[in-house]
């Protein structure tokens, strides 16, 4: 090897970043946390994480994230095409988007558009839950703001939104302010806290943060949905004595009553980063549909109480366990009930459906809805006028919208 | 020139080692893992940056592995190659540089995720526990140092 072959290799070599990390370190940085540049890190440049809903009219509206960027672009023709994306936050923000956390989208009663998602901070796992708006029918979005009224660098994340019927914005998120009082104190506390925030005047601002539990999960996905009347519900894996971590629902009424769901006992000190799903419709049934872990109960499940908690079916499994079931969204439209999770065989990774046409309590077997050999989103189920449809994300065939309407 | 040359050919072989650091770790690599450890007990431990129990398990495994210099100690990262400045860093920081890193390195990671263990869906930290004759022990979850040391005494004495 001659010097030039040899400088030019060593110039290729310094260019790695694990050898700029070594520098670093070198310069006397070594005893810098880790924590450096997690946000930068973490938001990663691509992303298939996308929420979709539909409005009032069939307008599918679709949230994405890039280079720092959220995205809003609709489709008026059931997802063959879509608008020009705009672009929610013009001052670029690392935006979560990764696992459970994705950027989310509602629409309202006269087509005002909302978007949330978690700007993520320097520090790891911090955030902030951001919220912005367009009320010209996504022509252009208000300036984004922090929903979270606790600005200290710590987690509050994994937001969930949901639009009551009477207008009212509803966000929900993981939040640690009570974890990070209790460490000052010198006191244990197990996990997060869910805080939630409402607005009655379009977004054009949130009323002050209130406290819907101490004790969730870190890092799986809320489920928030609004019934026909009244408040949203809320549903999330939380944390029990024991770090026992089952799922639990709480209507956001401002009573915090807590109900449990889920009774499978999965003791873990872990990031299972798989939070749960749940489906209200007219019928006001909630459905709901989680993944769980534990040696008695490993899988998917579903249940649903017809009577806001007081009482649940027996608990359903479904999906395969040798094949990784995993991510389930479940949707209601009263007596038809559908359920879609992953499965990965060891060669393809599939989005799996089943149907109920008895509002849950019988259900077909399950069946391939879309397929891929590569990277893919989670599945999230949308429906309207009575249709439903799959919206998938998959790196090799791209955005996917797929009719279920017609499933045997 | 010839000490110009001694220099970077010192400075190549020293940039080569910490090249080496994070492995990708690709369709196959388990395999790779598992046959490059016939008859040694050793733990792989799988964990990422945003994962919040992971941090402390790499405390531990750190203290461990100074503790045991002969524990043989795999770390897989779920993160990407992209992020291997701060998975360097990380490792560095808890003094694990010198363990077996590899970085997972394909978008595909349900595939990586079933090569390592169909049964495991993903939850971090997940360890796994191979005894000599390559059998394994899984826990999800952070790891527990009476455990983990008893685990290390009772399998050095074997290897």
């Amino acid at each position: 090897m001659n010097i030039t072959t040899l400088l030019s290799t060593l110039v290729l070599l310094l260019c790695s970043p694990a050898i700029l990390a070594h520098e670093e370190h070198e310069h006397g940085a070594m005893k810098a946390s880790p924590e450096k540049m997690w946000s930068d890190s973490m938001a990663k440049e691509q992303t298939m994480a996308m929420s979709v809903t539909f409005d009032a009219k069939g307008r599918l509206w679709r949230t994405s994230v890039k280079d720092h960027h959220v995205l809003v672009d609709y489709s008026e023709d059931s997802g063959k095409t879509f608008s020009s994306p705009v672009q929610v936050n013009s001052q670029p923000e690392p935006v979560g988007a990764d696992g459970d956390s994705r950027p989310k989208i509602a629409v309202g009663k006269h087509g005002e558009v909302y978007v949330t998602w978690s700007m993520l901070l320097d520090k790891p796992y911090t955030g902030d839950v951001r919220f912005s708006s367009s009320l010209d029918g996504g022509k252009t979005f208000s300036t984004p703001f922090t929903v979270n009224d606790n600005h200290d660098v710590i987690a509050h994340r994994f937001d969930a939104m949901a639009v009551s019927t009477d207008g009212k914005i509803y966000i929900a998120w993981v939040d640690k302010r009570d974890l990070a009082t209790a460490k000052k104190n010198g006191e244990k506390y197990g996990g997060s806290a869910v805080y939630y925030a409402v607005s009655g005047n379009n977004g054009a601002s949130f009323e002050a943060n209130l406290k819907l539990a101490d004790h969730s999960c870190d890092c799986c996905r809320i489920a928030l949905v609004a019934p026909p009347e009244g408040a949203p519900v809320a549903f999330w894996r939380h944390v029990y004595d024991g770090n026992i971590r089952d799922h639990v629902m709480s209507i956001l009424d401002g009573k915090n009553e807590l109900r449990r769901v889920s009774h499978d006992d999965w003791k873990i000190d872990a990031c299972p980063h798989h939070g749960p799903s749940l489906a209200i419709a007219s019928d006001n049934v909630y459905h709901f549909a989680w993944f769980d872990n534990a040696p008695k109960s490993h899988g998917l499940f579903y249940t649903q109480t017809r009577d806001k908690g007081q009482t649940f079916s027996a608990q359903m499994h479904f999906g395969d366990d040798a094949h990784q079931a995993g991510h389930p969204d479940v949707l209601s439209l009263g007596r038809e009930v559908f359920l879609a999770w992953k499965e990965f065989d060891g060669e393809a990774t599939s989005v799996r459906i089943m149907h109920s046409r008895d509002g849950g309590v019988s259900w077909s077997l399950p069946r391939n809805a879309a397929v891929t050999h590569d990277a893919s989103d989670h599945p999230q189920l949308a429906s309207y006028n009575g249709k439903v449809w799959l919206s998938w994300n998959a790196k090799q065939e791209g955005y996917r919208l797929i009719a279920l309407g017609d499933a045997p | 020139m010839i000490r110009g040359f001694i220099f970077f050919a010192a400075l190549l072989a020293f940039v080569a080692v910490q090249a080496q650091e994070l492995k990708p770790f690709v369709r196959g690599s388990q395999q790779v893992i598992v046959a490059s450890h016939q008859d040694k007990p050793f733990i792989l431990a799988l964990w990422s940056l945003d994962c919040t129990h992971c941090i402390d398990d790499m405390a531990l495994l750190g203290k461990l592995s100074k503790k045991y210099r002969n524990l043989d100690l795999v770390l897989v990262s779920t993160d990407s190659p992209e992020q291997t400045q701060q998975i360097a860093r990380t490792l560095q920081h808890y003094r694990l540089s010198h363990a077996d890193s590899w970085v997972f390195a394909d978008g595909y990671v349900e595939r990586l995720r079933f090569e390592v263990d169909p049964q495991w869906y993903g939850e971090l930290p997940r360890t796994y526990f191979f005894d000599a004759s390559g059998h394994s022990t899984a826990i999800s979850g952070k790891i527990d140092r009476k455990e983990i040391e008893h685990w290390i005494q009772s399998s050095l004495k074997q290897g």
